[in-house]
């Protein structure tokens, strides 16, 4: 029997699960397959309906997951093989190589400087670059650098070789490999939260052939003042601040061909983001082309209310057919007006799409390792009525994973996949006294 | 460079032997296969889609420009619509003088017009020798730290688009600034000594400081600032071409978005080749924004015989140059 608790993500259900159990003193074991914790959530500039700064709130928990004696993070690392039952997992973790001693490095950033080689920085959702030795972002936690095995050109060319050069610490190895870990733990959280849409409902609206055309989450990247513009409003074609904005909801959700369910937090950051936009640039038009309304959580209603009402922002009920690009690059939305009963187009800016979220890539493949099910959209069946336990006892879900929702509500989930993990391990705790 | 053009280490001691210097030089094929894979390369002188003479509508550019006035006319058409911030190019900056340069606006952009053969035809002065060629690179080299941009347009010789190319394959520093490439057509550069600018004056009849301009279709054109024009064959100057491009063999910037020069088209035009997307797209919006515009033809036909003579010439210069070496 273990009393350790091992939970898959490092978003903020991940990490609000984590705090939760190290603090009642269960042992976490907390599993982030990217550089960094923080996951969607630290890629964000606000949060709805308060518009609190995102990375504000994330930042001292990633801080408090990092220094709390009862949690064990391992970044850079996926789960390769779970075995046995509630109160006794046996788990393979693969801890991939960064090619950075963690213990020696100090994120200091010398190597970046030095690093010759820029790829697309995928935290930045490509809008910018980053050096092939990188810091996961700004805030990362943490703070170590992690080498790019697909673009350093040590690793793939055998050239190079400056970051170990310049490194006072000698924190680099070249030769470092992937390892294994073992770890026993008496119940399991998933949080491994959402991935976009695939990407033909994108494409449809003209996604990555008509540059001024771009995801929720590129627009967030836009507009966050540690993102690629400096949270100015630049357009990718010509980076002109754009002025007049399209937000293009259920691309791909509640479409019979692809995402059938409500994703159900687009209706809400559209609304922020367009408040945002007038923020950023007063005077700037935002159009909401949404199918239906979903704003029923505390406050929404008047949050939209209040984008209506005090940033001028227009809510266009109607499903959006195609966008096609005039010549100075601008998209041009043709739509169906369903209060007008009329074809209408409209020329923009800037059109933002709202992706179907979707659960993130690999579930159904963990959902393997796990031996549990999913349900009818690839989110793991969880009993709504048990605090996320999934179909397999001592294993939980919360977070987006679990089924569509927003970071207030995931937060609460966590707390209750917590709760629910560790009334198995501390049962464990109890059996073990007693015998 | 070295005296005998071979390159030499401007500080020993600052190199980290990377090797990527090694890796990026043109006359080393280790990035070829890839960059002509990425370019979808074909014989004599890489893909092209479309051929066309034009020149700029901007007469303030056709007063200063070498041939048609394309070049800066695209320049001023990114500029001004955004798309780039800079441009690299080569600033006049006296008689046979020109520096590589960012240019940032309109005006830098003029100044530096009549360079769209930068490399080719203007003289800058490297230490005590004379050389034709413009180290645009080194422009970008400097700009690395300080800017931070995506959006630069370079105009080059063949070599130096070629090498840009070979460092968007790495994805090596600062390659990734340029997002637009317009390469010349090139024949060779020049470099000489004081003692050889004294030969070159008398084979001109003139002193440098009365030459206007310099030009390269079928032999060396020499344009005084009295108008007068001196044509000198290859051959009376072959002596003074750079080492390096004695080692060169490509002719018409094979890799580059649009390639230019003089060569193929009237007096007065440029000749242009569209080879990519981002180049068709380019010269499209600048033609239909009307900063530049074709050579109107009478028909179909003739349209068609002056784009096969274009290509013929042009196919002619890559042959001479490739035999050359060989």
């Amino acid at each position: 029997m273990s009393t350790d608790v091992m939970i898959i993500g490092g978003g903020i259900a991940g990490i609000q699960a984590s705090l939760d159990l190290a603090d009642m003193g269960v042992k976490v074991h907390l599993i982030e397959r990217e550089p960094g914790i923080g996951g969607h959530m630290a890629q964000l500039d606000k949060t709805f309906p308060t518009n609190d700064c995102a990375i504000c709130i994330l930042s001292p928990k990633m801080a408090d997951c990092f220094s709390h004696p009862n949690i064990n993070m391992m970044t850079y690392s996926e789960v390769k093989s779970v075995e046995g039952e509630a109160g006794s997992f046996d788990v393979m973790v693969t801890k991939k190589a960064r090619y950075v001693k963690e213990d020696e490095c100090t994120g200091c950033g010398e190597c970046v400087e030095k690093c010759p080689t820029r790829v697309p920085d995928e935290f930045n959702m490509g809008l910018s670059n980053r050096k092939a030795i990188y810091l996961y972002f700004l805030q990362t936690v943490p703070r170590v650098m992690t080498i790019d095995k697909n673009s350093c050109l040590k690793l793939t060319r055998d050239r190079c070789g400056i970051c170990q050069q310049v490194c006072d610490k000698d924190a680099i190895d070249y030769e470092q490999q992937d390892q294994d870990i073992h770890l026993s733990v008496g119940a399991i959280i998933l949080a491994t939260g959402f991935s976009l849409v695939d990407a033909l409902p994108l494409q449809r609206y003209g996604y990555s052939k008509i540059q001024n055309v771009i995801t929720s989450l590129e627009y967030e990247r836009l507009s966050c003042a540690s993102g690629p513009t400096g949270g100015h409003l630049e357009r990718p074609s010509d980076h002109k601040v754009a002025k007049r904005l399209a937000f293009i909801q259920c691309v791909g959700s509640r479409d019979t061909r692809r995402s059938r369910y409500c994703s159900s937090v687009c209706c809400m950051h559209s609304t922020k983001e367009a408040i945002l936009a007038s923020e950023h640039e007063p005077g700037s038009q935002s159009f909401i082309f949404y199918t239906d309304l979903r704003a029923a959580g505390k406050g929404f209603q008047e949050y939209i209310k209040r984008a209506q009402e005090e940033y001028a922002v227009t809510y266009v009920r109607g499903r959006v057919g195609e966008i096609n690009e005039n010549w100075n690059g601008d998209p041009v939305i043709w739509y169906e007006d369903t209060e007008a009963d009329q074809v209408k187009r409209m020329t923009v800016d800037l059109a933002i799409l709202a992706p179907s979220l979707r659960p993130v890539s690999g579930s159904a493949e963990l959902a393997e390792v796990l031996s549990i099910e999913l349900d009818e959209h690839g989110f793991f069946k969880t009993n709504p009525y048990l605090g996320g336990e999934t179909t397999k006892e001592g294993i939980f879900a919360c977070g987006y994973c679990r089924c569509p929702m927003d970071i207030p509500e995931s937060v609460t989930s966590a707390s209750s996949a917590a709760a629910g993990a560790g009334s198995i391990v501390f049962g464990a705790q109890r059996s073990v006294a007693s015998s | 460079m070295s005296p005998d053009g071979v390159p030499r280490y401007s500080d020993e001691d600052k190199c980290l032997k990377c090797g990527l210097c090694y890796s990026i030089c043109t006359q080393v094929e280790e990035l070829d296969q890839e960059l002509l894979e990425k370019f979808n390369w074909i014989p004599p002188m890489g893909r092209y889609e479309r051929v066309a003479s034009a020149r700029t509508t901007n007469y303030e550019v056709r007063n200063v420009c070498t041939d048609g006035g394309v070049v800066t006319s695209l320049l001023m058409y990114m500029l001004d619509y955004n798309l780039i911030e800079g441009a690299v190019v080569s600033r006049f900056v006296g008689p046979f003088n020109r520096v590589p340069m960012i240019a940032t606006d309109r005006k830098d952009i003029l100044s530096s017009a009549g360079s769209d053969f930068s490399a080719s035809t203007h003289v800058g002065v490297v230490g005590d020798e004379y050389s034709t060629y413009s180290p645009g690179a080194f422009a970008l080299k400097d700009l690395a730290g300080s800017m931070r941009t995506s959006r630069l347009a370079l105009v080059g010789t063949p070599c130096q688009i070629h090498t840009i190319g070979k460092m968007q394959c790495l994805n090596i520093v600062p390659s990734d600034m340029v997002k637009y490439t317009i390469g010349l057509f090139c024949m060779e550069n020049f470099a000489f000594s004081p003692l050889a600018k004294q030969e070159i004056e008398s084979k001109i009849g003139a002193t440098m400081d009365e030459i206007r301009k310099l030009n390269i279709k079928d032999d060396l054109t020499v344009t005084l600032n009295d108008g007068k024009s001196v044509h000198i064959p290859f051959d009376a100057i072959h002596d003074f071409a750079r080492p390096a491009c004695l080692r060169c063999t490509e002719f018409a910037s094979d890799f580059a978005d649009i390639s230019v020069g003089g060569l193929g088209s009237l007096d007065g035009y440029t000749t242009v080749l569209i080879r990519t997307d981002t180049g068709q797209s380019v010269y499209q919006s600048a033609l239909r924004l009307g900063y530049i515009e074709e050579m109107a033809y009478e028909s179909y036909r003739e349209k068609s015989d002056s784009q096969m003579q274009m290509i013929t010439r042009i196919i002619d210069f890559v042959k001479q140059k490739r035999m050359r070496k060989t």
